[in-house]
């Protein structure tokens, strides 16, 4: 008799607490506001436009742009291949699959960066990875690669080449994909590589 | 204080209710170490695998039952989570005996039926137990005790079942018990 | 944080033998409770003794409630805790047949290697018969393999099918359980046997 007591007297209380207690979904995989501070900082999200540009013109498959301004703008002008997601709808299951995968590599885009920083921001604090930021967004698109402006005479070797690669660029882009010779001595910067989600694989168990 | 009239008196055992809270936490350790329960069937499963394996490799192509196994536990059957701990189980058996001096080979059977009836019983009963364990994917340890550690529908539902019908059946084999 | 294995802290082999580990605590602990003896065992069934009654539900209340309090701790992630699937017809179909070598037997799978370890004949022989009918079930498989498969629900918890809360759920479980053990004293005292 005695021991039934304790027993009650110990596991009541703590059914009565967990009952109580709303249920903890925290996952692991979710980033600490300390973590993002430092993700923020080191701006390892943004991707230039020239190497947005190399990857449509090469026809890359894994470039998935996504432009996060509204529906009406977004059918006024998009980047080649781009799908929308405006930022509003950014967490709805049926772009889930879009944003949280690793077999491409998505990039935000709207016309200055600020939209497109916040897309990047909340996928982030989800855990998702592959998710990047278009530098300077539509804005600075326009700028750098359909307009280039023509380096002076007195600018670096480096700066000639970009010049050439974005007006080869925005010829391709702007008229249809034609051969883009990289000019010799560039150094395009390079493709983030695509991050593979780390795979939790749950035990076996039964029997 | 009652005391019932039923309190082993040759042998000494733990109080029933320390030792669910102990096995409930050796269960909540196996969840937090390796993400699963604890289990029997399952190793009795990997040694047929391995034994059918070793002796006649023709019949594990043809063998759906030995593919869904293979399917699901790459590399050796019997380098498995379960073999390991049903290995543990004999140690520790074992040691519990040794520590309470109940070590004895015996057949244990009520008076009213002989040795060799129970062993005849217990063999039934094994391979009874064999095959449901392999349909229900678990026997008590498995899926009733693990299942329902982690409130899973199919453990409380195997559970049911085998308590169920065990007590339906109960009178009918009560003279081989009481 | 947990599980260990699968978040990868621990390596397979570490796991392994943490399973051997593990495995040494269940078995002492079942003996120790006398789950080695086929009679303590079957005697929940007839009321003289419910050592497996007792065991079992403090056994499973601990570890539910064990697994929600470190859930909520942060300390394991239930999500990656493995869940028995349910895949209904065979569940309960091969509870019956469990139920009935259960009570013909006087073993489970577990338990026998309990009685083994400490010398009981015919543990070993339910650990034979164990053997036979995997073999049979392997065997025959194609004779029951659609049975076998039917009606799978995937691994729906018993709180979400109720629709409640899993700390509810434990709530009611304990209330249940500790009713039950009271019901057990009442009926060991009712239809007490000699031990033998």
């Amino acid at each position: 008799m005695n021991s039934r007591l304790w027993l009650a007297a110990f596991f009541v209380p703590l059914g009565l607490i967990i009952a109580a207690v709303p249920q903890n979904t925290t996952h692991p995989f979710k980033l600490t506001a300390a973590e993002m501070l430092g993700e923020v900082s080191t701006r390892t999200q943004f991707i230039t436009p020239e190497t947005v540009a190399d990857m449509i013109v090469k026809n890359d498959p894994s470039l998935q742009l996504i432009d996060v301004r509204s529906q009406d703008e977004f059918e006024k002008f998009s980047l080649p291949g781009a799908i929308n997601i405006p930022v509003s709808e950014l967490l709805s299951d049926q772009y889930a699959e879009f944003l949280d995968q690793e077999v491409k590599m998505n990039v935000f885009y709207a016309n200055s960066t600020v939209a497109a920083n916040e897309a990047w921001m909340i996928t982030r604090q989800l855990g998702y990875t592959n998710n990047y930021v278009l530098e300077g967004g539509l804005n600075y698109w326009f700028e750098a690669i359909l307009n280039p402006k023509e380096p002076s005479a007195a600018s670096s070797d480096e700066e000639f080449a970009r010049y050439d690669f974005r007006r080869s660029a925005g010829q391709a882009l702007g008229t249809g994909v034609t051969a883009v010779q990289p000019a010799e001595g560039s150094k395009m910067s390079s493709k983030p590589p695509i991050q593979a989600k780390p795979k939790k694989k749950k035990a076996a168990g039964g029997c | 204080m009652q005391e019932s009239i039923n309190k082993d008196r040759k042998t000494k055992y733990l109080n029933p209710y320390l030792g669910g809270v102990l096995l409930g936490l050796v269960l909540l350790a196996a969840n937090f170490v390796s993400g699963r329960g604890l289990g029997a069937s399952g190793a009795i499963k990997s040694g047929v695998v391995s034994i059918v394996t070793a002796v006649n490799p023709e019949a594990v192509e043809k063998s759906g039952f030995i593919r869904e196994y293979q399917g699901a536990h790459a590399g050796s059957p019997m380098k498995s989570w379960l073999v390991f701990e049903m290995l543990g189980v004999l140690v520790g058996g074992f040691l519990s005996g040794a520590l309470a001096g109940r070590l004895k080979f015996k057949v244990e059977h009520s008076p009213k039926i002989t040795s060799k009836k129970r062993l005849m019983l217990a063999l039934l009963g094994g391979i009874l137990f064999g095959f449901g364990s392999q349909l229900g994917r678990g026997c008590t340890s498995g899926s009733a005790l693990s299942g329902m550690a982690v409130l899973s529908l199919g453990g409380f539902v195997t559970m049911m079942a085998i308590f169920g019908t065990a007590f339906a059946l109960a009178y009918f084999f009560r003279k081989n018990w009481i | 944080m947990g599980p260990l294995a699968v978040n990868e802290i621990i390596s397979e082999n570490t796991n392994l033998l943490l399973a051997f580990i593990i495995g040494i605590g269940f078995g002492f602990v079942l003996e120790s409770s006398g789950f080695s003896s086929s009679r303590k065992l079957a005697g929940v069934f007839y009321g003289y003794d419910t050592v497996v009654l007792k065991v079992f539900f403090t056994g499973a209340i601990t570890a539910m409630l064990g697994l929600l309090f470190f859930s909520l701790f942060g300390w394991v992630d239930l999500n990656l805790v493995y869940v028995n699937p349910t895949y209904l017809t065979s569940a309960i179909t091969g509870g019956i047949i469990m139920g009935a070598g259960f009570i013909i037997g006087g073993y489970c799978p577990g338990t026998s290697f309990c009685g083994a370890s400490i010398g009981k004949i015919d543990a070993l022989v339910f650990i034979v018969g164990l053997f036979i009918g995997v073999a049979i079930f392997g065997a025959g498989f194609t004779l029951w393999d659609n049975h076998y498969l039917a009606d799978f629900l995937g691994s729906p918890k018993v709180s979400e099918s109720l629709g409640l809360t899993d700390g509810v759920f434990a709530l009611i479980l304990i209330v249940v359980a500790l009713g039950m053990f009271w019901a057990a004293e009442w009926a060991e005292k009712k239809f007490a046997r000699e031990e033998y």
